[in-house]
């Protein structure tokens, strides 16, 4: 789970060109979309792509998609349990 | 309103609901939806999602669909005219895209398969068609992009200097609208149900409509546009503000335009997407201007929504309730949404109809609404409209060597500035999250924006934005469609899709400053700046309203070398822009501008024509800064022979092309030079091979445009 975390951080960074952060001080539990990054709707949509993309999790659903990206944990948390779930 | 009556002589319309104004009303009144799954070009998995497709319109080997779409509407308009348009006005913003999508796919290199991609071949094409020897303006608000080519239609018909235009809006479905709707999920997989309970989303659509408008009254006029607005959210890239406060606004202004108070409107044509935000937006907007609203309803779910086509097919639609009196239905609205607060048309129904209000809203904020009544619906008409020129307070410019200071400085050496800087140095000193999402043009104009805004002192915030750009955002068109062909059209980018709008650059801008104002973006190839130019001193108010006035192009490769024609010619790339912070205000400005003159090239009489628009051959011209786009090489040198051998002295010219770099608004460059040197009041001799010319009041340097068109625009030290 760390590892996902940690991976997301860097992705996330990259994806949505946050230069003003780096992944050493991204906390996982800050609010993460209308919180202190900047990240809006647009962001969120960019990152709905890449979850499907680079984990083959789908995220289609506006009240699901709000929980997951409630802060980048939630966010790893529902990657994990979605993968999990396909692979059982 | 002020200046004369504007009719609508005649008017032409292809629409997934057929053909012709018979057949569209017919449509209407039938109540069905033209939204079916997608045929107009083959995806590579999944199924078909609904979209608005014109029927068996065939295909040309070399004319892309969108040419094709604006031709038939075009025709149908013109078909009883007996003279040609003075001047057309598009709203457009896929241009060729659609075959631009299939030759990338397919690696092919020959830039001259690629001579229709721009958006401004569209307005082009129709100026052939029909005859037209004036300007051809292209505007790309996105979806809001025919009502603003309406509104701007009517402010320089009542201008007084031209008679008839044709204005009108166009969009081919194509891969980057539809994937990129999609991948906003912006898209009803059940095809679009406006106001409905459970809508989701659109229906991507494609159509053209023109209409004839003249200030001569015909004998039968169709109508009469009685008014229009335009406003900006200036909130967000894409989402409406939630309290609809740009739509308030525009409606407002058209209303305040046509001099009619709410209670005159008998039916409202709704932009009514679809989608949540929208219908939810638009809504609240209604409510709050309209205690007891009129009949109203939305279309969208009978014709998908055409983007830039939309408002000017709406405004046909608005034509045939007028004639046939009936209010249309909302087709696919079942259960309307309580929280809207409105009770749309369901069905169609007979009644009598004097009045249209037709909303049109865009990404970037762009929002457009239009008054059509009947002619005995209308108000006295006053005097025709007088405005000052503008007037320039604050001016910056951008090339390869760096903003204005570095720019500048090595102008007045004579030294070439021409290149490219990094897109981190064009950043520069603007805060990271202005600019996290902005790529090349957004950032370039940005950068301009900012630095015009504080050559004027920095406080007085500008009302509206008008931006001129050739080729538009190509990093992000680029990468948009790269990533569809890299992913299989699995995982297109949102991000990318909304900047790669023409009008995502001046929607920035807005939202940096709160610009709420009218919010325009046009694209003429190397003639944008001009057609901004035209925009911006036909449409800003004649007080108390400041506006930003930019040209703006990137480079790119591969894409600029395909494109545009001039860079093709193996030149290395450059781009840059200029910006000007402009009101009606000439106490202390720098120089006051206007475009002279704008005609298709037609020799030497032409130019004649220009000469005699700059007051005669004995104009006192201290300079003229003359640009020849590559691709024109022959044809701006003998314009510019010509020019010279019609004035009575003989007169300092700089060819600038040379040194800023070939790009499609260097011009915009060249004016910012301009009118830096007549604030400073000094030309450097180094610019035109000379000695230094002083510039007292009353000095003016004209930038001449040469090429397809030929162009003149006059700046003047007060």
């Amino acid at each position: 789970m760390k590892e996902l975390i940690e991976e997301l951080k860097e992705k996330i960074i990259t994806l949505l060109n946050l230069t003003e952060i780096t992944a050493a001080d991204f906390d996982e539990h800050a609010r993460l979309v209308g919180g202190d990054l900047g990240i809006d709707s647009i962001d969120v949509l960019e990152m709905v792509v890449m979850v499907e993309k680079d984990y083959g999790v789908a995220i289609n659903n506006q009240e699901v998609g709000e929980k997951v990206f409630a802060s980048l944990a939630s966010l790893a948390e529902y990657i994990q349990t979605q993968r999990s779930g396909a692979a059982a | 309103m002020t200046g004369p009556p504007v009719y609508i002589a005649a008017a032409g319309i292809i629409s997934p609901l057929g053909r012709g104004m018979p057949a569209t009303a017919q449509a209407l009144r039938a109540n069905t939806t033209a939204i079916a799954p997608l045929e107009a070009f083959p995806l590579l998995q999944g199924e078909p999602l609904p979209v608005g497709q014109v029927r068996d319109l065939g295909a040309d080997p070399v004319l892309p669909r969108t040419h094709l779409l604006a031709r038939e509407a075009a025709r149908m308009a013109m078909r009883e005219a007996k003279e040609p348009p003075e001047a057309i006005i598009l709203g457009c913003t896929t241009g060729g895209i659609l075959t631009t999508e299939r030759l990338l796919r397919d690696k092919v290199a020959d830039p001259q398969t690629y001579r229709y991609h721009g958006l401004a071949s569209v307005a082009e094409d129709i100026a052939g068609l029909t005859g037209c020897r004036g300007p051809a303006l292209t505007i790309a608000t996105a979806c809001s992009s025919s009502a603003v080519a309406i509104t701007l239609a009517i402010a320089m018909l009542r201008r007084g200097g031209l008679k008839r235009i044709l204005v009108g809006g166009v969009d081919s479905l194509s891969r980057l609208t539809y994937f990129g709707f999609h991948s906003l999920q912006l898209v009803d997989r059940q095809g679009c149900r406006p106001l409905d309970a459970t809508r989701q989303g659109m229906s991507v659509a494609e159509g053209a409509a023109m209409l004839l408008l003249t200030t001569l009254r015909p004998d039968r006029p169709l109508g009469v546009v009685l008014g229009a607005g335009l406003s900006c959210d200036a909130y967000h890239p894409t989402a409406p503000h939630p309290q609809g406060r740009g739509a308030v606004k525009v409606m407002q202004a058209a209303l305040a335009d046509a001099g009619l108070p709410a209670a005159a409107i008998d039916y409202i044509n709704l932009h009514g997407t679809g989608t949540p935000d929208n219908d939810l937006a638009e809504a609240r907007a209604v409510t709050a201007l309209f205690p007891q609203p009129p009949p109203l309803s939305s279309i969208k779910g009978a014709t998908g929504h055409s983007l830039a086509a939309a408002g000017a097919i709406e405004a046909v639609a608005a034509i045939l309730t007028l004639r046939h009196g009936f209010v249309p239905g909302t087709v696919g609205c079942r259960q309307p949404d309580p929280a809207l607060g409105l009770m749309p048309q369901l069905t169609p129904i007979d009644r009598p109809v004097r009045t249209v209000l037709s909303n049109s809203f865009g990404f970037g904020g762009n929002n457009g609404s239009v008054v059509i009544g009947r002619e005995d619906a209308g108000v006295a008409a006053a005097g025709p409209t007088v405005t000052a020129p503008l007037a320039v307070h604050g001016c910056a410019c951008l090339t390869g060597a760096g903003p204005t200071r570095e720019t500048m400085a090595l102008l007045a050496e004579g030294r070439p500035v021409a290149g490219m800087m990094t897109a981190e140095a064009i950043a520069g000193h603007l805060p990271p999250r202005l600019v996290r999402r902005a790529k090349r043009l957004t950032r370039l104009a940005l950068a301009l924006a900012v630095a015009a805004h504080a050559d004027n002192g920095g406080q007085d915030n500008p009302a509206a934005v008008f931006m001129g750009t050739g080729w538009g955002a190509l990093t992000e068109t680029c990468d948009f469609l790269d990533r569809l062909e890299t992913s299989a059209e699995q995982f297109p980018s949102p991000t990318d899709f909304i900047s790669s709008v023409h009008n995502g650059a001046a929607g920035q801008v807005a939202i940096h400053f709160g610009a709420t104002a009218a919010n325009v973006t046009a694209s003429g190839g190397d003639y944008s700046f001009e057609q901004a130019l035209l925009a911006a001193d036909s449409l800003l108010e004649a007080s108390g309203q400041s506006a930003l006035l930019l040209g703006v192009d990137e480079g790119h490769d591969p894409l600029s070398p395909l494109l545009d024609p001039s860079v093709a010619a193996g030149n290395s790339l450059a781009d840059g822009g200029g910006a000007l912070f402009v009101n009606r205000d000439p106490v202390q400005a720098h120089a006051l501008i206007r475009l002279a003159f704008y005609q298709q090239d037609e020799g030497d009489a032409t130019v004649d024509q220009l000469v005699q628009a700059l007051a005669g051959p004995d104009h006192d011209c201290a300079a003229v800064l003359v640009g020849i786009p590559a691709a024109e090489t022959a044809r701006g040198r003998r314009q510019l022979a010509c020019f010279i051998d019609r004035c009575d002295r003989q007169l300092p010219v700089c060819e600038y092309r040379p040194l800023l770099g070939q790009f499609a608004s260097a011009s915009a460059v060249a004016t910012a030079l301009a009118t830096i040197c007549l604030g400073r009041g000094i030309l450097p001799g180094a610019v035109v091979g000379g000695s230094d010319i002083p510039l007292g009041p009353g000095s003016r340097i004209v930038v001449l445009g040469t090429g397809r068109f030929l162009t003149a625009i006059e700046c003047i030290r007060p």
